[in-house]
C-alpha cells in the first residue's frame, strides 16, 4: 500500500498537480495511515526526490520547483494539525532577499521546502538589510541565514551577502550560523558565492532544502564537539 | 554599410562585411553623464543622452529606449519604483496586490497619451533623430505572460497560474495581451525598430513542455497576432530554448532568436540555419570576473560558432554595471575582428 501511495504522490508532484497530490494524502489518511507516516514516509521522500530529479532532469522547471515546494509546505501544515506530538525540528533558518532586492519567489519555493523537511523557518521578508539578518539569527538561535539576491548588485552589492559576512567575523559567529546564498547571478557563475563570502549556494529553491539541511548538521556537529 | 544596414542584410540573408555587434548597456548611461540612477531615469532626454554616449564611446550597433524592466508596469500604475547606486531598480509597488485588483486593472486606450509613456517618447524622438537612420533602435516589450509578474509579483503569478481561478487569470492574461498589442504598436510608431519581445515563458524552464504548448504558446500568438512579428526578437530572460525553436518558427514565425548563454549555440544555429537571425548572447555575468584574455576567447568561441553562413548577430544580457570597461572593450574589440567575414 505504502508504495502505492508514495508512487501516486511522487507523480501528483511532478505533474505540479495539488488536487491528486491532496487526493492522495487524504485517502492515505482514510486508509489508517498516521499523519506521522505520511510525512516521513511520503512527503520528505518526495521532496529528496524532487531534489535529485530536478538535478538529473534536464527538463525540470521553474513551476515544478514552486508547486513542489507549495504541495509540500501544503501537506506539512495540514499534517502537522494532526501529529499525536509535535515534530521534532532539525533547526532553525532565518532567510529573506537581500537589501534593495525585492524578488521573493525563490525564497517561498526554499521556504516551503524548508516546512516538509522540519527546519522551522524565520522569514524576514524582501529587502532584509546585512543586521536584520544577523541580528533575528542570533535572536532566533539560528543555524543558517539565507540570502536570496536575483540581480547582480544586490547579489554583489556592500549590503548584501558581504555585509553579512563581515558583521558574522565582527561577532566572532562564523563557526554558530553558515550563510547560504542563491538566486539567479550564482547560476550564471559558480564561484560567485565565494567572492561575496557566502558558506555555500544551491542551484535552485528545491535543492537549497537539503544544502541547507547539511549545514545545519555542521554547525549542530561544531558546536556539540 | 551603417550598422541598421548591416542587420537588414544579415536578417535578408545578404552579404556584410561583418556581424552585427548589440551590446546592452542600460544602467551605465547615468555613468556616462555622471548622474544618479533615479534622476537618470527621470527624463527621456538624459537616457537618449546616455545611449549615443554610451555607443559612440564603444561602437556597437545598437541603441536602446528601454530605461529599466519596472518601466510597462508604470503605464499600468506603479507608483513606486526602488532606485539603487549600483544597479537596475525594481518594481517596489505592485498594481495587483490582491485578486479583486485584477477587474480594476485598466489598460489605457491611448498609451502615448499617458504621463508614464512621455519621457519614453522623449528618448525615442532624440534616438530617432539622432541615429534612426543608421542604427537599430531597440525596445523591450514583455509578454502577456510574462506582465503580471511586474504588476502582482513572480510568486503571486505563480501561484494563480498554477492554481484553480482561471477565469480571474485568463482576464489578467486577456488585458496583459491587450496592453502589449498596444506598446508594440506605440513602439513602432515612435521609430523603435528591434523589438525585444521578452517571454520567459516562452522556454520550458519556466513552464513544462505541455503548458508551453496549451499556454504559453496561445498567448504568444494572440500578443503578436494583431501586430505581426515583423521585428520581433524572441528572448526568454536568458533562460534556455533550443528545443521549442522549431515550434516558435512554425507557429509564430519570428524571424530573430536570442539564444541562451546556457544553451548550445551550435545546436540553435542548426535549428534555425537560414531560417531566421541566430542571436548568440554571451555570459556577461562572467565578464565581472573575467580577464580580457578570457573575454576574448569566448567571444571568437561564440562568433566562430555562430558566423559560419551569416544571418548571426552578437550580443549580450543586460549587462552588469560591475563588469569591468577593460571587459566591455575586450569583448566589442573581439566581435569586430572574429566577426568579420
Amino acid at each position: 500500500m505504502i508504495e502505492d501511495i508514495i508512487k501516486a504522490y511522487n507523480e501528483a508532484v511532478y505533474e505540479t498537480d495539488k488536487d491528486t497530490a491532496f487526493e492522495v494524502v487524504n485517502g492515505a489518511l482514510a486508509q489508517g495511515m498516521s499523519a506521522e507516516d505520511i510525512i516521513f514516509q511520503v512527503v520528505i521522500p518526495a521532496v529528496e526526490e524532487m531534489m535529485s530529479l530536478i538535478v538529473k532532469d534536464p527538463d525540470a522547471n521553474l513551476a515544478q520547483h514552486f508547486m513542489t515546494a507549495q504541495i509540500a509546505a501544503e501537506v506539512t501544515e495540514k499534517m502537522l494539525l494532526l501529529f499525536k506530538f509535535p515534530p521534532e525540528i532539525i533547526g532553525r533558518v532565518v532567510i529573506g532577499t537581500a537589501a534593495g532586492d525585492l524578488h521573493s519567489l525563490g525564497k517561498r519555493i526554499v521556504m516551503g521546502c524548508l516546512k516538509a523537511l522540519m527546519v522551522e523557518v524565520i522569514d524576514l521578508g524582501v529587502n532584509v538589510t546585512a543586521e536584520k539578518f544577523v541580528d533575528a539569527a542570533v535572536a532566533h538561535d539560528a543555524q543558517v541565514i539565507g540570502i536570496s539576491a536575483m540581480m547582480v548588485h544586490t547579489a554583489m552589492g556592500e549590503h548584501g551577502c558581504a555585509e553579512v559576512r563581515k558583521l558574522l567575523k565582527e561577532r566572532g559567529l562564523e563557526d554558530k550560523i553558515k550563510v547560504i546564498v542563491g538566486g539567479a547571478p550564482y547560476r550564471y557563475d559558480a564561484e560567485l558565492y565565494k567572492n561575496v563570502g557566502a558558506d555555500t549556494w544551491a542551484n535552485d529553491g528545491v535543492s537549497a532544502g537539503k544544502v541547507i539541511v547539511d549545514l545545519i548538521k555542521e554547525v549542530k556537529s561544531h558546536v556539540t564537539a | 554599410m551603417s550598422p541598421l544596414e548591416i542587420l537588414n542584410a544579415t536578417i535578408a540573408g545578404q552579404p556584410t562585411p561583418r556581424i552585427p555587434i548589440f551590446c546592452n548597456l542600460l544602467d551605465q548611461g547615468a555613468r556616462e553623464l555622471g548622474l544618479p540612477l533615479k534622476m537618470y531615469y527621470s527624463k527621456g532626454e538624459y537616457v537618449a543622452a546616455g545611449q549615443l554616449k554610451l555607443q559612440k564611446k564603444y561602437g556597437y550597433d545598437n541603441v536602446w529606449s528601454l530605461f529599466y524592466v519596472g518601466k510597462e508596469a508604470e503605464l499600468l500604475g506603479c507608483n513606486e519604483i526602488l532606485y539603487a547606486d549600483n544597479g537596475s531598480p525594481n518594481v517596489a509597488d505592485f498594481v495587483i496586490k490582491n485578486y479583486d485588483d485584477i477587474a480594476k486593472l485598466e489598460i489605457p486606450d491611448d498609451i502615448t497619451a499617458h504621463p508614464a509613456w512621455q519621457e519614453t517618447a522623449n528618448c525615442l524622438k532624440i534616438l530617432r533623430e539622432e541615429v534612426g537612420n543608421t542604427h537599430p533602435i531597440c525596445a523591450y516589450l514583455t509578454a502577456s505572460t510574462t506582465m503580471p509578474a511586474l504588476l502582482m509579483g513572480m510568486d503571486k503569478w505563480m501561484e494563480l497560474l498554477m492554481g484553480k481561478d482561471t477565469d480571474v487569470c485568463d482576464e489578467l492574461l486577456r488585458k496583459c495581451s491587450l496592453f502589449f498589442e498596444k506598446e508594440v504598436a506605440a513602439y513602432r510608431a515612435a521609430g523603435a525598430n528591434v523589438l525585444v519581445y521578452s517571454t520567459p515563458f516562452g522556454s520550458t524552464s519556466f513552464v513544462g513542455m505541455k503548458r508551453f504548448q496549451e499556454f504559453s504558446l496561445p498567448w504568444m500568438q494572440r500578443d503578436l497576432a494583431a501586430g505581426g512579428v515583423n521585428n520581433i526578437v524572441y528572448y526568454c530572460g536568458m533562460a534556455p530554448f533550443n528545443n521549442v525553436i522549431t515550434q516558435i518558427q512554425e507557429t509564430l514565425c519570428i524571424g530573430s532568436y536570442y539564444i541562451s548563454p546556457m544553451s548550445d549555440l551550435a545546436e540553435a544555429k542548426a535549428i534555425i540555419g537560414k531560417t531566421a537571425l541566430t542571436c548568440g548572447v554571451i555570459e556577461d555575468i562572467k565578464l565581472i570576473h573575467w580577464s580580457p584574455t578570457q573575454t576574448r576567447e569566448e567571444v571568437k568561441r561564440l562568433c566562430e560558432i555562430g558566423k559560419v553562413g551569416g544571418h548571426f548577430l552578437f550580443g549580450t544580457g543586460v549587462m552588469p554595471l560591475q563588469i569591468p570597461e577593460e571587459n566591455i572593450v575586450a569583448m566589442l574589440d573581439a566581435a569586430f575582428e572574429y566577426g568579420r567575414f
